[in-house]
């Protein structure tokens, strides 16, 4: 449990930033709110070079409410900056309480959305929320930057569109929309920092009793965020009820691939699914508030 | 209402009188049964507090410890050279640099090597160890240790550990039997035969550490032959006592000091192997050597709780009384001893406490396997077979009908008895405790009537107040203490070997050298745990010290009590009978005008006699019986108390939401309700996790998959429900000013209890520990498939996925 040598490089600029990256080559590493990285490093499954630390990019932990384009939450915006900032909760107050729902008080503290983002991990907890949201990453590199939406950005365990050597993820963007519900639920194993053993987010329009739209997506149990297509086509353009909920979860269920691990069995976890889109769905639907 | 007992039994308990003081009838305490603030409050929460691994020394050096990577192997050769090259590297040691005699805490089994030998046992075990002048050139030098293993089958499975064709762990162990038990007391066969209903059940309890706050932490340094080593350790004596042995030193020249102690638990009674190669290290170098554990470390090196297999035989009589238990157990001890001797006996012995039975049988197993070794953590064996007989009782009280409070009210132990294994127990309030639970939590109204998904349970525990004997066998006075009043009287000094590891005993102590004395607990100031400046104390373990440091206490507070009315009488003449002393203030018992302060006849007795001291020390009464293991569970005292618990079930999940916890304690007279309360709430905190969460899980390989304070889960305090601790009016005659322990006894009753509570609202039975969501989620879906109900197959739908 000891960092490992390496360079540090806290750029001012963006440009500072990406240049940095592509002079150092494979082996450097963006620095953001360390929670991950660092506890990598300590334990020796990673051992960059050098370190390019964000903190001097201010605006780039910038969150804004644009009519046109939606809510721009800047990558170094942390967990807790999330779930505080009123911007967040007057338009999407399901991120700011997925964001609640992370780690413990510390972790959110100082992880970043980016960070959360990029580390891609199966169980995070923002993926599936701002998958279900239809948000887009910014991926900024040394002369040039792409959007890809966040539900084609993870392409495996531990491994995005991003490529490290030569880009920042700078922002994240959900799109106005007309989303009359949303939620995202998790499953942990204790009240505060437990990871998601299954995490369901849940977004519909709703016209009436009637569901126009459903997005529904799975954490934890694929090797990235998936989305339960089959699941949502049970219920748009039905009149909802208890057992067309129930019928969906057990639709989810067919959209994923849980593992069994020392968090829970493959067959706890499918349950899990099947329990927790019913929920997350109705939640989406009764609340009242995206 | 109960029925006669049949011919030829015993069936209840034999009664006792103790010979001591009955119960004052005036107990208008100054000091004590109040709720003053911890003596070190202040230091802590200002971060003026230094802990072991806060100290510095001039030219300190780091120093770890390399570990095994396998669970069995035989070494077949270490290369340190490499290491040794390393700039900053001071010295590398292994088997050879140092003394090969074994040690342990449990002396009837001495079976550690400072470093191994031959074979490593666990992964964990320690290989060699490094000094070097900073904490990262320590991992450098570590990785450049060459050591060449063959891997040997290990036992990983404790329940087959003593198969024949088993791989053998220690030679001189066969069938890697650690520790054998065989007590039978009364005719438990007789009893079956007798009983109008016969039950059996097979419970498991689970392997969990105590993961205290502050990692283990040991800085040696040497002075001519003198060593001293500051250690984060709930006992400098034991310390001292093997360190001294080890090396062949007289006691005197080993001095063991503790600093602030951030939680024990029972995972720092024995020595942790820090001090042994820090001590060698700082020899050979010269220098003063700091050694310490990690979080991962520290999991490896281990001492928690020892996984048991627990199956329990009951013959009851129609009314549901007790006649006859047959507890056979298998432990899993892990690689080494380490007090697990002690463990196994407990596992048994303390079942025979809350509830009366004569006739008791007790197997016992406690075999080694390739996994790190087992020791003490708080309730010692205890809380398992405890969470086995209040389930297996549950499942009895169901079977006849009975309530579950009602058929405990039945068996309950009564004060002044003798337990069939020889415990004599004074003070019992196990009916008030189950009565006040019953009454606080609302059981009548409950018990039946709540809504769905939700359950009440009850459970009850019991524990020693302080073991009869000491670890090792020698007739050292279990606790001794020594006040020193200031030369102008204003303030005394406590010193006391008794050891504060954050349980608040400095603080108890000084209320109640304060009390004895006459003195305010706001003048006193303690000096403790330095085994070179205190007298002599076993430590903080089997929640000994309110008891029994308490006992030396009160005695030499007595004295300075006794000297200073001696003198004060001198001062106003009158005879020393006719003064007494309360608070700092001297006056006459029949004439309120003469006055006199503590101060004044303190700094007369200085001027005019010398120091004004007072000593005293404790040894308990002869206990126990004749049989083998006899002294282990015998106590001056023992504690009782009643839990019962509500509990959420979400049915479809299975998570268990614990909603209020009612907890009624017989702990005697109280010291300090604060710190009490605190105890029983620290206690529920454990029992809860253990019950609940906590789990130390092992790969295929036997390497602990979760080390990390993410994976091994300990409640957060979100997840905690709410307490209610209460207390029942007792006294014991055994203790000074009628007290008993609570440190421990409060994490006794809490997994049965809330095991009894799923149980109620569910009706289904989780019979092992930890009783997580997915076990509860199982146990529901067999009962529904047992039941009929068409229960959805998560495995056989449909798949999308390519
Ligand atoms: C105790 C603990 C509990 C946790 N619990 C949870 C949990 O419940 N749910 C959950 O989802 N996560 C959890 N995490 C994981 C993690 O800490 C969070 O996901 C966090 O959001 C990571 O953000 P960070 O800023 O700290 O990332 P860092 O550690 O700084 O970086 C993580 C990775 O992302 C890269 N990176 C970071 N920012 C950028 C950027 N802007 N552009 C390009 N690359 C970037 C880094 O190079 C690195 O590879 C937990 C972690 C810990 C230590």
């Amino acid at each position: 449990m000891y960092l490992p040598d390496f360079d540090y490089y806290a750029p001012e600029s963006l440009t500072e930033a990406t240049g940095l990256l592509m002079q150092l080559g494979t082996s450097a590493r963006v620095l953001a709110g360390g929670t991950d990285i660092l506890v990598k490093m300590k334990s020796g499954l990673l051992a960059p070079s050098a370190l390019v630390s964000l903190k001097n990019l201010h605006e780039l932990r910038r969150i804004r409410w644009d009519a046109d384009r939606g809510l721009a939450i800047g990558a170094l915006a942390t967990h807790n900056e999330i779930c505080n900032s009123a911007v967040v909760q007057e338009h999407f107050l399901s991120l700011s309480e997925a964001a609640h729902k992370l780690a413990n008080n510390q972790i959110r503290n100082r992880g970043t959305i980016g960070g959360n983002l990029v580390n891609a991990i199966p169980s995070a907890d923002l993926p599936p929320i701002l998958i279900a949201l239809g948000a887009y990453v910014t991926l900024a590199g040394p002369n040039s930057s792409r959007t890809v939406p966040v539900e084609s950005f993870f392409t495996g365990v531990s491994r995005c569109a991003l490529e490290p050597e030569r880009e920042i993820l700078t922002e994240v963007v959900i799109p106005p929309q007309k989303t009359t519900g949303s939620t995202y639920i998790k499953f942990g194993l204790r009240r505060s920092g437990a990871l998601a053993v299954v995490g369901v987010a849940a977004a519909v329009t709703m016209d009436g009793n009637v569901v126009r739209d459903a997005r529904i997506c799975l954490g934890a149990v694929y090797k990235v965020p998936t989305r339960a297509i089959q699941a949502e086509q049970v219920l748009i353009g039905k009149t909802w009820t208890n057992d067309l909920l129930e019928q969906a979860g057990r639709t989810a269920v067919g959209c994923c691939l849980p593992i069994s691990d020392i968090r829970g069995s493959a067959e706890y976890r499918r349950d899990l699914v099947r329990i927790f889109t019913r929920r997350a769905l109705k939640r989406a639907i009764t609340q009242g508030h995206v | 209402m109960s029925q006669p007992t049949p011919a030829g039994l015993k069936s209840s308990a034999r009664t006792y009188t103790h010979p001591g003081l009955p119960e004052p009838a005036d107990k208008d305490y100054a000091v004590i049964g109040k709720s003053k603030p911890k003596i070190d409050a202040r230091e802590k929460v200002t971060g003026q507090a230094r802990y072991t691994a806060d100290l510095k020394f001039p030219n300190m050096l780091y120093g770890k410890i390399l570990t095994s990577p396998h669970a069995h192997a035989r070494i077949l050769s270490i290369d340190t050279s490499e290491a040794e090259k390393i700039p900053g590297v001071k010295a590398v040691i292994t088997h050879k640099d140092v003394p090969t005699l074994k040690y342990g805490i449990s002396p009837a089994r001495w079976d550690e090597n400072i470093f191994c030998i031959e074979t490593v046992k666990f992964v964990g075990d320690k290989v060699a160890a490094v000094a070097c002048i900073d904490e990262e050139t320590c991992y450098k030098a570590l990785k450049a240790i060459k050591v060449e293993y063959e891997v040997l089958p290990a036992v990983l499975d404790p329940l087959h550990a003593m198969d024949e064709d088993a791989p053998q762990i220690h030679p001189e162990y066969p069938l890697n039997k650690n520790t054998e038990i065989h007590q039978n007391f009364g005719d438990v066969d007789e009893a079956f035969r007798q009983a109008d209903y016969v039950r059996t059940d097979m419970f498991v309890g689970n392997r969990t550490y105590q993961a205290p706050m502050e990692p283990h932490t040991a800085t040696s340094i040497w002075q001519g032959g003198k060593l001293t080593v500051y250690s984060s350790t709930q006992s400098p004596h034991y310390f001292q006592y093997y360190i001294a042995r080890e090396f062949g030193l007289p006691m005197g020249d080993v001095r063991v000091i503790k600093t602030y102690v951030g939680g024990g638990f029972g995972g720092k009674l024995e020595p942790t192997g820090l001090e042994f190669a820090g001590a060698v290290l700082a020899r050979l170098t010269g220098r003063p050597v700091k050694m310490f554990y990690d979080r991962a470390e520290m999991f490896a090196h281990n001492r928690g709780r020892h996984r048991q297999y627990m199956k329990l035989t009951t013959g009851v009589n129609a009314d549901g009384r007790i006649l006859g238990v047959h507890a056979d157990f298998i432990m899993d001890g892990g690689a080494y001893t380490s007090l697990g001797i002690a463990t196994a006996y407990y596992a048994g012995a303390m079942l025979t406490l809350t509830y009366d039975f004569e006739n008791y049988r007790f197997d016992m197993n406690r075999v080694y396997t390739n996994l790190p070794a087992c020791g003490a953590q708080r309730g010692h064996g205890a809380p398992q077979p405890r969470y086995a007989f209040e389930a297996h009782l549950d499942n009895i009280a169901k079977d006849l009908d009975i309530d579950p409070l009602e058929i405990r009210l039945r068996n309950a132990r009564k004060p002044n008895t003798i337990t069939p294994n020889e415990f004599v127990v004074n003070s019992c309030e196990m009916v008030a405790c189950l009565e006040q639970a019953r009454d606080i939590s609302g059981w009548a109204d409950k018990k039946g009537k709540l809504p769905a998904g939700r359950g009440i349970g009850v459970a009850t525990g019991s524990f020693v107040s302080g073991a009869g004997y000491p670890i090792y066998r020698t007739d050292l006075p279990h606790a001794a203490a020594m006040i020193k009043v200031a030369e102008d009287g204003t303030a005394a000094t406590l010193y006391t070997g008794a050891t504060d590891i954050g349980q608040g005993s400095d603080t108890v102590l000084c209320q109640m050298a304060a009390e004895a004395m006459g003195y305010t607990y706001e003048q006193m100031k303690i000096v403790a745990a330095d085994t070179e400046t205190t007298p002599h104390d076993f430590g903080a373990y089997a929640s000994r010290q309110t008891l029994m440091s308490g006992a030396a206490v009160k005695e030499a507070g007595d004295e300075v009590r006794k000297q200073l009315l001696e003198m004060a009488g001198e001062m106003v003449d009158l005879p020393p009978e006719r003064l007494s002393v309360r608070l700092g203030r001297i006056s006459a018992k029949d004439n309120p005008e003469i006055t006199l302060t503590f101060e004044e006849a303190a700094r007369t007795f200085f001027v005019q006699k010398g120091p004004l001291m007072g000593r005293g020390s404790y040894a308990p009464p002869k206990l126990g019986g004749k049989h083998k293991g006899a002294p282990v569970g015998t106590s001056p005292a023992y504690s009782f108390a009643a839990q019962v618990s509500e509990v959420e079930i979400d049915e479809e999940t299975g998570e268990v939401a614990v909603l209020d916890v009612w907890d009624v304690h017989d702990c005697g007279q109280v010291i300090n309700p604060a710190l009490l309360h605190a105890q029983v709430h620290g206690a529920l905190y454990m029992g809860m996790g253990e019950s609940i969460w906590e789990e130390v899980r092992f790969d295929a390989k036997g390497k602990i998959q979760n080390p990390t304070l993410g994976e091994y889960r300990l409640p957060t305090a979100l997840d905690m429900p709410r307490i209610h601790s209460s207390l029942v009016p007792s006294y014991e005659i055994a203790g000074p000013w009628g007290v008993k322990e609570v440190g421990e006894g409060a994490t006794l009753p809490t997994m049965g209890c809330f095991r009894n509570a799923i149980f109620d609202a569910m009706g289904i039975s989780v019979n092992s520990l930890p009783l997580t969501p997915e076990k509860v989620w199982a146990a529901l879906r067999e009962k529904r498939k047992a039941n009929g109900e068409d229960i959805w197959d998560p495995m056989a739908c449909e798949c999308f996925l390519e």
